[in-house]
């Protein structure tokens, strides 16, 4: 049954990279920034948790409240402050490739207050379901891979409910869409450029305290959940979240196979390969040409 | 410098001024677009802007709706109307159908009509239930068959009329059209304008930008000559 | 009077672009940074290279190589590959083992390993390049993830240690001073060379074909560059600054740990670039000499380096997204103001005519020379065409084209001589612009060929038939922004296809190329815009530049995409006036929907509908066709 298991361990992770996908894609299809900083507000998440309650002793509930509270506040500052100046000013900064360099920064920033506050050693935020791995046949599932795996359905299916039946979810969609037109029928555009990005910073941060248990963070962990993300948005073209998604598992599923089938040394490298591979073999039809040009 | 609604209606028409703009200038950066232009549209009107290209038209049509930040008076029924506020300029009545139609091309035909309805509900219910959308649906026998069809694979005559739908959606007592058979077809431009003469017998204001003068007077009872960004009836 | 005016501004133009030239002539071009990076550089490297400053200053000009190639890369051809890294851990790691296991001396090693780099970025370059815009970015971002994946589990790499070497860049042994200050010279020239190199080639007309080829790689293939292989160049100039990079950080820090080939070099080395000034070399140099000296500057700021470079890439970004380079050239420019009158004249006043008049007799009988010898060139060129006017020039054969099953044109065919107007048109999605785009090249056909003047170039490339002239118009305009009208103008007249990106370090045509342009300009009464930022304009005015962007290169085929939509009915009518005086030389192919002005202009107009093409015949039977009248009409 490695199979199985390796397809379970594979979904699982897959989920993370798929979510983290969807963030930053939806935050694209509004604001045209690509978000490389989606994974520190992760780690900020998972290293805040640990912090407050193994460190300065608060109560589990707390110390996950505040740790949520602290990176909206954040986020919410940030988008006030500088993406304000950049994208709202007289002189509004155009160009993917500028404003992918804000949040470039932004993550710098974030690591190295990360590293002030929470040292450079590895942590992770308390198992907040504990127990042995649940079995079934010869199947494992660990606990904390089952409660990923929920946070992922529960929040893109809040998500995806959110785009289907309300009013708000379709002119989210209207202004990733085309962004004159979202302000001619009086959608504030920059109000849901805002949103989506405390929105999305919080669900990081979700993700990184239910997922740090799995694999252990430290301050410089953030860069490489923002670039798994990255990839598998690259694959929805950076802008279907739909795709995104599938994207996202299909990397979790294809990395744990290779690692479990072909080398645990070198799986990696052979996963990026063929994912460099399939770009270049397919342009089109992974979604690149629009993203371009759009 | 707040000229009421009452000064500004130029024409002795009886009727109050639906809309009157006063003194207003757009620039673009260092690009003067329109300058001080003053002008007013009495209620019921069907008014046509008119005057080459790249000489202000659609520019007035961004300020007064507020898509634009503006300098100068505008009025809406006698209210003064808040500066760059789209959203305010709606709730009192004034929707744009903009150049270029700016649809949501991977929303459904419905969904584009409907988010027309986002100037004055946030609920999906009421919106779908509204004499407004019902109304802007039922103008358009044509769309029935593609309402579930993405919008963006409509033909660019179907576009303009989901632009248009969308626009009435937001129940709008004067319906700014900025440049509505944009490279479209002679038969469809004449269809667009069948339309545009109904929803102005159904008593709304209307206001076209037009280039071509000609087909604008067909339906239009007053005219707006832009030159150089300066305003003028004509 | 009026031909009077025209005349003098032309001569105005001439002698500002004659001007220019003499000015560049006065100092080479890319000469001032490389002086000074090369004399400052000297200076210190005499002065401090024994002590902390010094090895910083060595270090931060080895990364200085790097982000100077970037620039002209990344930054202003906006090809973005993060490529870096891996070529510059190829050179360091190469070097080491040349030199530890092979015993050549660092220098030879380096030449080896940088002819290396370049042999593989030519092979890998031909492979990634075929990608554009982002999905380079994303096929060349597991570059670093793969190649950091091979090192770390590599033995005679030295693993995740690193690998030592026992030369030095100074070839030949002497004191530690000579070999510390020997090296850090080297250094110094080789930047200064590179800081030379990337200058004078974004100064030159492929300069310029870059810039073009960074806003939009289609609108640059429309007009004549080659874009795969300008890309291809790009990579591998990248690469190989990279790994010259490499060969300096290796000889001269004598370890090659196994960091330099983590993809946190390459955010390193983009971060350099960025807050130095993305588009500029010089820029790249001072970003790179901006963090290296802040990692040391004080033990506060080497402990949260992170957050100092968050802040400080953020508020530079904020002020210019041109960097610090940009913020400093706006400073210089502010300095310079002299004051008086604005810099560009909106429209020429009598004043600017009157200095135009004098100036205009500055010209250099060289210069004239130039221009008569260029007009010469193109006078046997139309009588030839006069020849050919009967002649069929182009032939559309059975072209079909398919989107994903839905037909967009069907069994097309259509043939035209060498000049007049014919029109193109039809009901929307009627397969028009598709039809135009098989034509141009940038759109294949599914089935059916193109012939122009009797060679099948159906599969040649929107470039290739830009030189064997067919230029067009799009149907949104497609100016580059940040350019000025005559730099626009200049791109169609470049004639740089053939040449190589590295023959452009030697000399540059665009003045030619801008010569060329002013005249183009002049005769669509257009003189006074040339110096005017392209986006500042009106888009009917842009329209216009358009145009005399398709006719300066003086094109066989022009392909109209929609002139005269949002024109007034006065610009209309000059503009068919221009239309007609150009058909007398060339083959028109215009697609319209005002059927007056079609009706009006053309001899013959082909009718599409639903991909097909439903009516063929003169503007009579055009206007009292059945089924023009149900299509377009509608009654």
């Amino acid at each position: 049954m490695k199979f199985g298991n390796l397809l379970i361990a594979g979904i699982t992770t897959g989920s993370i990279y798929a979510m983290f996908a969807v963030c930053v894609s939806v935050w694209y299809r509004v604001a045209n920034i690509l978000n490389l900083a989606v994974g520190d507000f992760a780690m900020v998440g998972a290293l805040g948790v640990d912090n407050l309650y193994r460190v300065k002793g608060l109560p589990l509930p707390v110390a996950v409240i505040t740790t949520l509270v602290v990176v909206a506040v954040f986020a919410y500052l940030y988008d006030q402050v500088v993406l304000r100046i950049a994208q709202d000013g007289r002189r509004p900064i155009e160009g993917i490739v500028v404003t992918f360099f804000f949040t470039f920064a932004l993550s710098f920033f974030i690591d190295g207050v990360a590293k002030v506050l929470f040292g450079t050693d590895v942590h992770a935020a308390p198992t907040l379901w504990g127990g042995r791995a649940l079995t079934l046949g010869s199947l494992n599932f660990a606990r904390a891979g089952l409660l990923v795996l929920a946070c992922a359905v529960i929040i893109g299916g809040a998500f995806w409910l959110y785009i289907r039946y309300t009013l708000g979810g379709k002119a989210l969609e209207a202004s990733g869409e085309n962004s004159v037109g979202a302000r001619i029928v009086g959608i504030d555009t920059r109000q849901y450029r805002r949103l989506i990005f405390v929105g999305t910073a919080v669900i990081a941060a979700v993700f990184g305290i239910v997922e740090s248990p799995i694999t252990g963070f430290t301050y410089l962990s953030g860069a490489t959940i923002s670039l798994t993300g990255f990839l598998a948005a690259a694959y929805g073209g950076f802008r279907k979240p739909g795709r995104a998604l599938v994207a996202g598992l299909f990397i979790g599923v294809l990395e744990a196979m290779l690692g479990g089938y072909v080398s645990s040394e070198y799986g990696d490298t052979v996963l990026y390969a063929i994912l460099a591979a399939a770009i270049l073999a397919w342009p089109r039809a992974l979604g690149f040409e629009s993203a371009v040009s759009g | 410098m707040s000229a009421a609604g009452g000064d500004g209606a130029a024409g002795g028409t009886a009727a109050r001024a639906a809309l009157s703009v006063t003194g207003l200038s757009v620039a673009y950066g260092n690009v003067v677009a329109v300058h001080d232009a003053t002008f007013a549209v009495a209620e019921g009107d069907a008014c046509a802007i008119t005057g080459p290209n790249g000489n202000g038209k659609s520019s007035i049509l961004m300020g007064v709706t507020g898509m634009v930040r503006r300098r100068g008076e505008v009025a809406i029924f006698g209210t003064p109307a808040r500066n760059g506020d789209v959203k305010w300029a709606a709730r009192h009545g004034l929707t744009l159908v903009p150049e270029r139609r700016q649809l949501y091309p991977e929303l459904s035909t419905a969904d584009n009509i409907v988010l027309g309805c986002y100037t004055w509900t946030r609920s999906i219910g009421k919106a779908r239930r509204s004499d407004a959308y019902g109304r802007a649906v039922d103008l358009f026998p044509e769309l029935r068959p593609h309402l579930k069809q993405l919008a963006g694979t409509l033909s660019g005559g179907q576009q303009q009329m989901v632009a248009i739908a969308r626009g009435l959606a937001a129940d709008p007592k004067i319906l700014a059209v900025d440049e509505p058979c944009l490279g479209l077809a002679e038969s469809v431009a004449k269809r667009v304008y069948d339309v545009l003469a109904q929803i102005h017998a159904a008593g709304t204001t209307l206001i076209v930008v037009e280039e071509a003068p000609r087909r604008a007077l067909t339906l239009c009872n007053r005219r707006v000559e832009v030159r150089n960004g300066m305003a003028g009836a004509a | 009077m009026n031909q009077f005016l025209a005349a003098s501004s032309r001569a105005f133009q001439w002698s500002s672009a004659v001007a220019s030239s003499r000015a560049a002539r006065r100092v080479p071009r890319g000469g001032v940074p490389s002086v000074i990076v090369l004399v400052a550089g000297a200076i210190i490297v005499l002065n401090y290279g024994l002590l902390y400053a010094g090895s910083v200053f060595v270090l931060s000009a080895c990364y200085a190589i790097v982000t100077a190639g970037m620039a002209v890369q990344i930054g202003f051809s906006q090809q973005i590959a993060f490529s870096q890294s891996v070529f510059f851990g190829v050179g360091a790691y190469g070097v080491a083992l040349l030199n530890t296991h092979a015993h050549l001396p660092v220098l030879l090693a380096g030449v080896v390993m940088v002819v290396a780099a370049a042999l593989v970025a030519l092979l890998l370059g031909s492979v990634v390049t075929r990608a554009s815009g982002l999905a380079l970015a994303v096929a060349t971002l597991m570059l670093p993830l793969i190649a950091v994946g091979y090192v770390s589990g590599t033995d005679y790499l030295g693993g995740p240690v690193g690998s030592p070497l026992s030369g030095t860049l100074w070839p030949g042994s002497g004191s530690t001073t000579l070999v510390a200050l020997g090296g850090g010279l080297i250094v110094v020239v080789l930047l200064a060379a590179v800081v030379l190199i990337a200058s004078r080639i974004l100064s030159s007309d492929i300069g310029l074909e870059l810039f073009v080829l960074g806003v939009d790689e289609r609108t640059a293939a429309a007009l004549g560059v080659r874009t795969p292989r300008r890309k291809l160049e790009l990579f591998v100039l990248g690469c190989v600054c990279a790994a010259l990079g490499g060969v300096v950080y290796a000889g001269t820090q004598q370890f090659v740990p196994e960091t330099v080939i983590d993809p946190a070099t390459e955010l390193a080395l983009l971060i350099m670039l960025f807050i130095g000034g993305r588009r500029s070399p010089i820029g790249a140099v001072i970003g790179a000499l901006v963090i290296q000296y802040l990692q040391g500057a004080s033990n506060w700021v080497s402990v949260n380096i992170l957050i100092v470079e968050g802040v400080l890439l953020t508020v530079v970004l904020l002020v210019d997204p041109e960097g610090i380079a940009g913020i400093a050239s706006t400073g210089i420019a502010w300095l310079r103001r002299k004051p008086g009158p604005a810099t560009v004249p909106a429209e020429l006043g009598p004043a600017e005519l009157a200095a135009a008049e004098l100036t205009g007799e500055e010209l250099a009988p060289a210069d004239l020379a130039a221009v008569a010898a260029d007009a010469e060139r193109e006078a046997p060129d139309e009588t030839a065409g006069r020849a050919a006017r009967d002649a069929t020039l182009l032939e559309v054969r059975g072209v079909f084209k398919e989107y994903g099953g839905l037909s967009v044109l069907h069994d097309v065919s259509l043939a035209l001589p060498g000049r007049g107007l014919f029109a193109l048109c039809g009901p929307n999605g009627a397969g028009k612009t598709t039809l135009l785009n098989v034509i141009g090249g940038s759109v294949p056909p599914s089935a059916g060929e193109v012939v122009l003047a009797g060679t099948d170039i159906t599969r040649r490339p929107p470039h290739e038939r830009f030189y064997q002239g067919i230029s067009r118009t799009f149907q949104a305009v497609h100016l580059i922004k940040g350019r000025t009208v005559l730099d626009n103008v200049a791109v169609a007249c470049l004639a740089s296809h053939t040449a190589s990106i590295v023959t452009r370090i030697g000399r540059s045509r665009l003045d030619a190329a801008r010569a060329k342009a002013a005249r183009a300009l002049a005769d669509l009464g257009m003189a006074h815009l040339a110096g005017r930022e392209a986006s500042s304009l009106t888009l009917e005015t842009q329209r216009m530049v358009e145009l005399a962007r398709a006719l300066a290169p003086g094109p066989r085929l022009l392909l109209l995409d929609e002139p005269a939509s949002g024109l007034s009915e006065e610009q209309r009518q000059r503009l068919a006036a221009l239309l007609v005086t150009l058909a007398e030389r060339t083959c028109v192919l215009l697609v319209e929907h005002d059927l007056a002005l079609v009706a009006q202009v053309s001899e013959r107009i082909f009718v599409l509908s639903g991909g097909r093409l439903v009516f063929d015949g003169g503007p009579a039977d055009f206007r009292s066709s059945p089924v023009v009248n149900s299509l377009l009409v509608g009654s």
